[in-house]
């Protein structure tokens, strides 16, 4: 199960780069830059940053365990907010209609992409960091294994390795 | 890019008569602060470990104000306001990635470079490399590419502090790199990185205060956010478009080079190894995230709030776009509050030139000899002595080559990003990465960094629209490790020691 979110992660992560890479490509088109190289963007952005989160916080046979729902709902406000961003019409003028001081389009990339992310992510990185990230006893078998291998540096029987010579 | 924005629009500033008084008295208030944390750092600096790493460690608050003053430069204060000025809400593109960039890097990164640190004694950034991919070569090549970026990164940072310093005083450009470069030095050798963190949490309290402060001050002048809004859209709705003047893809290109490529940044990276409690990691990147979001609220406030000041007439319309904080801040602001934000702006070169002499330092004293297979008997005497020597390099640099510091200054960012995060951040979480496919993807980085920017500053090649070297590099960076690394994937099993195969598996 965790090999599996790991692999998977990986997969995605090579397909949103690839699909980031497609964008740049396409820009070079002659003939002007066609409307999906943003989409393409938007899309390998998307799932790139989401891949290398995931990545990052998978924990063994728990995979990310309860993280799903907090990187589904990020992952939400970027595809809402990117989206709405290249689907919805220009209509800021004198008379648009402003949410929390700014037109709508520019809200949901400012207020969603920008704000909300930071009202969950931290948050859930703070509530799982025990069971998902780093508990005590994960630090204990890190110290434990440097001693055994000071310990066997110091009795001869393995060779110093680069990192090991400094006090 | 970054610094010589801000260099570029304080060259122009002379500060009126009737406000020089305060912001001296500002100034000199806030270098005796420096040079008294300098003075208790030294004191307590007597290894090598404390020189790089600050011994056995920082607290959590005052790591993370530390990490949020070298996050952001002095563009936060000059040049990214006037982007905004420039080409709307686009510019916030550059900034939108910190609310996630900073529980990205805890996820990926923290946790096992921390660990790394605490198995290995580790002090810098190729060390990671090279333990994870057990390869002297693979260090040295890391830490090849990190020197050229810091080449960059602190000539742009000694021009700024000699035009924020002359700005200030009134000494000259010359004078002000080599005053400004000086009182770096000064703290930076004698008390290394202890005295850099204690400096950076005073100056990114100074940095969150004049940033917050400033954002109110344009809100009530500007009779709220929607007021500011309604003025703009009334004269030039397009500005408050969800990509600002830029296109989609340009827009939506910084927004993938600063939220992945801060996973490469070794100014920020390198504070992981500083934490005293690895369980302390908890809290970090939420109190570094809302760190970061008050030091650029004057960022979004003063781009904005200066376009409609100037639509509106209540300010005279700008030389150029840089122009947008320092005509603020002399024609409207109360002049304490110019005072802090010029001292503010100085504290942001400060803070980054800093953080990166010591990692420069580090390079040459650590990670190259360990590259050759060598080791420097005494790395506290020699890490002083590059210290000198790099912020001497810096200062000459920066006085003499005129528009190459422009040029230097362009690449730093995507040069760490492209060189170092498939190696490093994808490297720490994936075993099936190798030796090879490291190498690659940082030879790849670096040679694609330099041979873009180059050609694109002398004008040799035009990207099309929205697509930018650094983007470029990281790219193919990534696309070269992967392949490299599915090619010799046989060698992958073998090059991990059992120390680094449990950090990677917790």
């Amino acid at each position: 199960m965790g090999d599996a979110t790991r692999s998977t992660a990986l997969v995605a992560l090579f397909i949103g780069i690839a699909a980031i890479a497609g964008g740049y490509a396409a820009a070079f088109i002659s003939g002007g830059t066609p409307v999906w190289a943003a989409w393409l963007l938007a899309l390998g952005i998307r799932v790139s940053l989401a891949a290398i989160m995931i990545l990052g916080a998978a924990r063994g046979r728990r995979g990310i365990g309860p993280l799903k729902l907090p990187f589904a709902f990020v992952a939400l406000v970027l595809v809402i907010g990117f989206g709405a961003a290249l689907a919805l019409p220009a209509t800021e003028g004198p008379l648009s209609t402003l949410w929390l001081g700014l037109p709508a389009r520019a809200a949901i990339v400012i207020y969603g992409v920008g704000l909300l992310p930071i009202v969950v992510l931290p948050i859930a990185y703070a509530l799982t960091f025990e069971t998902q990230t780093l508990s005590a006893e994960d630090v204990e078998r890190v110290r434990a294994l440097a001693r055994e291998n000071q310990a066997a540096i110091e009795s001869g029987a393995t060779e110093p390795m680069d990192n090991q010579r400094r006090g | 890019m970054i610094q010589t924005a801000s260099v570029s629009a304080l060259l122009q500033v002379a500060l009126p008569n009737a406000v020089r008084p305060a912001v001296v008295a500002v100034g000199i208030l806030y270098f005796a602060v420096v040079l008294g944390i300098s003075v208790w750092a030294a004191r307590r600096t007597r290894t090598a470990r404390d020189f790089f790493v600050a011994g056995k460690g920082i607290g959590l608050v005052a790591l993370t104000v530390a990490s949020v003053s070298v996050s952001v430069s002095g563009f936060a204060f000059i040049g990214g306001p006037g982007f905004i000025y420039a080409v709307g809400l686009g510019a916030m593109y550059i900034v939108l990635p910190a609310a996630v960039t900073n529980v990205m890097g805890a996820w990926v990164l923290a946790k096992r470079m921390r660990l790394l640190g605490e198995a290995r004694s580790l002090i810098t950034i190729p060390d990671a490399i090279g333990v994870r991919y057990r390869s002297r070569a693979a260090q040295g090549l890391s830490a090849v590419a990190i020197l050229v970026g810091i080449v960059g990164y602190m000539a742009t940072n000694a021009l700024a502090m000699g035009v924020v310093i002359n700005s200030i005083f009134g000494v000259g450009l010359g004078w002000g790199i080599w005053i400004g470069m000086g009182v770096t030095l000064a703290y930076s050798a004698s008390g290394g990185i202890l005295a850099g963190i204690y400096n950076d949490v005073f100056q990114g309290t100074l940095m969150a205060l004049a940033s917050v402060l400033v954002f109110i001050f344009v809100l009530q002048f500007g009779g709220g956010l929607g007021e500011i809004s309604r003025t703009i859209l009334a004269h030039d709705p397009a500005f408050l478009g969800p990509w600002g003047k830029l296109t989609p893809l340009a827009a939506l290109s910084f927004f993938f080079v600063f939220s992945m490529g801060s996973l490469g940044q070794p100014q920020a990276v390198h504070k992981y190894y500083m934490l005293r409690d690895p369980l302390q990691l908890k809290w970090y990147p939420l109190l570094k995230t809302l760190g970061l979001v008050l030091v650029l609220l004057l960022y979004f406030s003063v781009g904005v709030g200066v376009k409609a000041f100037v639509l509106s007439g209540r300010l005279a319309p700008l030389a150029s776009p840089d122009q947008a904080t320092p005509a603020l801040l002399l024609s409207v602001t109360p002049i304490i509050l110019a005072a802090l934000v010029f001292s503010g702006v100085a504290a942001a070169t400060m803070s980054a030139a800093n953080s990166f002499i010591n990692i420069g330092a580090a390079v040459v004293t650590h990670d190259l000899p360990v590259a050759f297979g060598r080791r420097v008997k005494n790395e506290l005497r020699w890490g002083r002595t590059v210290t000198v020597l790099i912020a001497i390099a810096a200062a000459i640099t920066a006085q003499r080559s005129g528009t190459m510091v422009a040029f230097l200054g362009i690449f730093g960012w995507g040069l760490f990003a492209s060189t170092l995060v498939p190696a490093l951040a994808v490297g720490l979480n994936w075993q099936g990465a190798t030796r090879a496919g490291a190498m690659a993807s940082i030879a790849t980085g670096l040679i694609v960094t330099l041979a873009l920017e180059t050609v694109a500053y002398w004008k040799v090649f035009t990207f099309p629209a929205g697509v930018t070297a650094s983007a470029v590099a990281m790219v193919s960076s990534f696309l070269v490790f992967f392949v490299v690394s599915w090619l010799t994937r046989r060698n992958a099993p073998t090059e991990i020691d059992p120390d680094v195969r449990l950090v990677m598996e917790l």
